[in-house]
């Protein structure tokens, strides 16, 4: 009755279909219950109507579709409905499982969830060039039929399984006959009836089925009953071509599918929950390395480096540093000049003491060289200190203590602590780029100026009593009635102004340029670019924690 | 049907990530990366370049990784990744290209940092909980042509000892659990003639091999080239001192010669060659001219040590404070800067005495039962070859009986650590310094009941 050759490639290659779809798979599920009535109708036109029970497994993902592969693409996809639990689903043609054919049911939110059982319901209303003649009897049409079945790793326990073939309206009681099912764990001859439409009725029941094993039913009946063109034929050519090409594996995954419609003579409606949910979950591809994330430790200055703060900031920030620190006072605001202190106060960083020799000379030329050499220093001196560290979770830190500085000082309850926050966070406040803006919107009140604040503005001092105190140090004039204040918007206007000069009076317009061009840091990463301008490896100790490296043993 | 399923299945692109290692050889014109790939059950995988950088990818970066270093196409990769996950094309497109350049740079000898360049995710030092070592040392023997008297060897010179059978097992034994490199040691393993061999067989299986050696066998340039030719990659001369008379006292043995011709052949060859000098008081005063003499003959990579606690190390008193380490490695640091070495230090100290990190020496800490394990002469595993605490036996015992003794655990957990240590900062870089040197701790007061 049948090509046994062709059978056997039909089986094999479809164990490859679900096993390679199956790869992805997460899902673990049972399938207790399924039912499955194939329609083969007289106009030649084939019906399936399934019905699943899933029981989701409580530690799968939930099942929220399922693709039905389909023989051929003669099929009616308006034809085509779904339900779960009763509740009508979206079917599309966004079909992604193995095979040319196929659609998808969208189970959405009737997704199946896992610990939850669900009833999946598909009815394929018509599809086409589905009969064959019989092999021994010329007179019959033939089809067989394989309900759908799931990769063994996914699907677990028995499944009471019924498959109800209701033959071609007219065919006679005693005319049909029945094919031995394959792999069948229950009894070989189908239960024989009649439907409410009066057509015949083969059913074949197990309760020993499971979800995993491809069981084969077919029929036989006169041909007589179905429109000659129904009835598809294929030639000893065909039948030889897909079998070589089968054994061969040469169009292995779409092979399965295109032979259904062409050389057998059965309905084998692949149905699978695959591809959509199959898949794996995505999770974008994530490198990561033992070591230190953040560089903790960084002065204000070298954060504002690190975070490519413009330089006349940064100097602004050193200003404030070394006047704070009672090795200098400004003398004249604009164009910019200091004393500094002799000799230099204790606790001085090296380009804070750059910084002051710079101001020490006179001539505008050498006082931006020796800034340039300064801040050349200072970059790679940060840098320096960067190896092993992630610049950007480090960039990210400073930002978060930019942050929290502020928020201290918006919350403090009083002008006079508000004060004395802001004095002791100046510099880490500045770190933020809307400083001005800031500054101004915290600061509506006045503000009481550290005691050393006198030394930064001469217009100040000369106003003030408390002006130009000799001592190093901070510290605040709270007194009752005795502190000195400005309005807040005239403080934040001194320090912008102030850096604005530092830009324009004091650095000159191609500062940056002139030390980028020594530092000659390395660009960030791109996909096109280098990393360096001169070979050599990265020489960063890497805080490579995990390294095991070649240094094994030793102190002997 | 199985047969059928398993000859299609090698055709399939999605059925390569099974678990296992992986071993790469990536020629370029003018280099040679080896690259493992360790694929774990959950689909993560760890990438181990040139035995000394470690990378930890999650499934997809562990996916990917596998695809590229099997020469598949983007196209073949992007297709295949389809059909893997549910994801926009796109979105795959990009992100494969991000991991496919990183992958490239971590390869790359002189490829980006993976931190300050890269930007690489980091983790805490020393939180992976891989599923073995990433390096094996092998004691081939405790016998030794030497007699240090600061030796951490803690058991008789005449100790039993495997057959070559047997540690080519062993050899085999750490290949299927994932572990990539191996390093012969001692005892003086050179006096082992079946080295050769037993180098020639993890190469075999895609190991790399390094040789922690005296070097005085090495003097014999025949028995270089053989060592060369059975595929060795690595091998660690200890060189006490540039003086001879130091470094023979420390040795305990006329060997300062052959050791240094040993490191001269050696250095002649292929081999990837670093010296070791454990700083004592006996010869702290001769290690900037030690340093000097090792550049001067070319050695690319030095390493320093200090006294390690075990063996004759417990009472050899010779020890330096870890406070006094700081200026001995500020000279090294320099010295070797100036020179173009690299210089390695790898005692774990504890970071309020010595802090490797503010010397730019990287992180340094314990790995015994972590990243590396040591094997006995009779194939017993020890935590670290000075740990002399057997957890088992490689050849006779369950390997997850090994890894997850309580020992192991204890070590790999940081367990009971001295108080002080307790709630630090840098708790996670240190770990509390060398467990060995805790002589009175609530470490030792906890092996009691193991």
């Amino acid at each position: 009755m049948k090509h046994r050759i062709l059978a056997f490639v039909l089986v094999c290659a479809l164990v490859f279909g679900l096993s390679t779809s199956a790869a992805a798979q997460t899902y673990r599920f049972q399938l207790p219950k399924e039912e499955v009535h194939v329609y083969w109708n007289s106009d030649g036109t084939v019906a399936v109507d399934y019905q699943f029970t899933f029981l989701n497994d409580v530690s799968a993902d939930p099942i929220d579709f399922v693709d039905v592969g389909l023989p051929n693409g003669s099929y009616d996809f308006g034809t085509i409905q779904a339900d779960v639990n009763g509740k009508p689903v979206r079917v599309t043609s966004d079909y992604q499982g193995d095979g040319p054919y196929g659609v998808a049911v969208e189970l959405g939110n009737q997704a199946i969830q896992p610990g939850k059982t669900g009833t999946v319901h598909v009815y394929i209303g018509k599809i086409e060039r589905m009969y064959y003649p019989d092999s021994k009897d010329e007179t019959y049409a033939s089809g067989e039929f394989s309900p759908t079945w799931f990769g063994a790793q996914y699907v677990s326990g028995n499944t009471d399984l019924s498959v109800i073939f209701h033959l071609p309206q007219g065919v006679q009681a005693e005319e049909p006959r029945y094919h031995l099912p394959t792999n069948w764990p229950g009894t070989q001859e189908p239960a024989f009836g009649f439907d409410a439409d009066g057509r015949v009725t083969y059913t074949w029941r197990s309760t020993q089925a499971n979800g995993y094993t491809q069981y084969t039913f077919g029929a036989s009946y006169p041909a007589k009953y179905l429109p000659e063109d129904a009835i598809v034929r294929t030639t000893f050519l065909d039948l030889l071509l897909g079998g070589l090409a089968a054994l061969f594996g040469l169009i292995a995954r779409l092979l399965p599918f295109c032979c259904f419609g062409v050389f057998f003579f059965g309905l084998p409606v692949l149905t699978a929950v695959q591809e959509h949910r199959r898949k794996k979950q995505y999770i974008p591809p994530k490198i990561s390395i033992e070591g230190h994330g953040i560089k903790r430790g960084l002065t204000a200055v070298e954060a504002a480096i690190l975070m490519g703060q413009p330089l006349e900031k940064v100097m602004q920030m050193i200003l404030f540093g070394v006047v704070k620190k009672g090795a200098a006072q400004v003398e004249k605001r604009d164009p910019l000049e200091l004393s500094v202190a002799d000799p230099l106060p204790e606790g001085l960083r090296e380009y804070e003491k750059d910084f002051l020799e710079a101001f020490r000379r006179p001539q505008l030329s050498v006082r931006r060289e020796l800034l340039r050499d300064m801040t050349v220093r200072l970059v790679k001196s940060v840098t320096e200190k960067m190896k092993g560290f992630s610049g950007k979770e480090t960039i990210e830190y400073y930002k978060s203590i930019n942050e929290k500085a502020w928020r201290q000082i918006e919350a403090a309850g009083t002008p006079e602590v508000k004060s004395q926050m802001f004095e002791e966070a100046l510099e880490w406040t500045m770190l933020d780029k809307d400083y001005d803006d800031r500054a101004r919107r915290v600061f509506t009140g006045p503000v009481y100026v550290p005691t050393w604040w006198g030394r930064y503005d001469p217009v100040f001092r000369s106003s003030t009593a408390a002006s130009a105190p000799s001592a190093a140090g901070g510290g605040f004039n709270l007194g009752s009635g005795r502190g000195s204040a400005l309005p807040g918007a005239e403080l934040a206007a001194s320090i912008v102004t102030s850096t604005q000069n530092f830009a324009q009076r004091v650095l000159g317009g191609n500062f940056t340029e002139s030390v980028t061009k020594v530092t000659n840091p390395p660009p960030p990463p791109s996909r096109s670019g280098s990393y360096r301008s001169g070979g050599g490896g990265c020489a960063c100790a890497c805080a490579c924690a995990g390294c095991a490296c070649a240094c094994a043993g030793g102190g002997r | 049907m199985n047969l059928f399923t398993g000859f299609f299945k090698r055709q399939a692109p999605r059925s390569s990530t099974q678990p296992g290692l992986y071993h790469y050889r990536i020629q370029r014109p003018d280099e040679t990366a080896r690259v493992h790939l360790r694929l774990e059950a959950d689909g993560s995988g760890t990438l181990i370049v040139n035995a000394n950088r470690i990378l930890h990818l999650n499934p997809t970066a562990a996916w990917m990784a596998k695809q590229v270093l099997d020469g598949r196409s983007q196209a073949e990769i992007i297709s295949a990744g389809r059909q893997t996950w549910d994801v926009h094309p796109q979105t795959l497109l990009n992100d494969f290209s991000t991991f496919n350049f990183q992958l490239g740079e971590l390869i790359r000898p002189d490829g980006a940092c993976p931190v300050h360049e890269l930007e690489l995710e980091t983790i805490a030092p020393f939180s992976a909980r891989p599923s073995a070592p990433y390096r094996l040392d092998l004691a081939l023997t405790y016998r030794c042509n030497n007699d240090c008297a600061h030796c951490y060897n803690a058991r008789e010179r005449q100790f039993a000892e495997l057959n070559t059978e047997d540690w080519r097992k062993i050899i085999d034994t750490a290949w299927e659990l994932g572990i990539p490199h191996i390093v012969f040691t001692g005892g003086e393993p050179t006096l082992r003639d079946d080295l050769p061999d037993l180098i020639a067989h993890a190469e075999a299986n895609g190991q790399i091999t390094g040789l922690n050696t005296n070097a005085r066998r090495l003097s014999d340039p025949h028995f270089v080239q053989k060592l060369v030719e059975a595929g060795l990659d690595h091998v660690q001369i200890t060189v006490e001192s540039c003086d001879p008379v130091i470094h023979n006292q420390m040795v305990r043995a006329s060997a300062f010669h052959q050791t240094i011709q040993g490191l001269k052949n050696a250095l002649a060859t292929r081999l990837f060659v670093m010296t070791n000098t454990t700083m004592l008081q006996t010869n702290v005063h001769t290690i900037p001219a030690t340093l000097d003499f090792l550049a001067d003959l070319g050695v690319p990579t030095i390493g320093l040590n200090a006294l390690i606690y075990s063996g004759k190390g417990k009472s050899v008193g010779t020890g330096l404070p870890e406070r006094d380490l700081k200026p001995l490695l500020e000279t090294a640091r320099q010295k070797t800067e100036a020179r173009g070495q690299r210089l390695i230090w790898y005692t774990p100290t504890q970071y309020c005495h010595f802090d490797p990190v503010q010397m730019e020496l990287g992180v340094k800490g314990c790995t015994a039962a972590q990243y590396n394990l040591c094997v006995e002469p009779n194939g017993d595993v020890l935590p670290c070859q000075s740990y002399y605490h057997p957890l088992g036996n490689l050849l006779q015992d369950e390997w997850h009986t090994i890894w997850n003794h309580p020992l192991a655990v204890k070590l790999r957990e940081r367990q009971d650590l001295p108080l002080k240590c307790q709630g630090c900062a840098l708790l996670a870089e240190c770990g509390g310094g060398c467990p060995l040197q805790f002589s009175t701790s609530a470490l030792h007061d906890g092996l009691a009941g193991i």
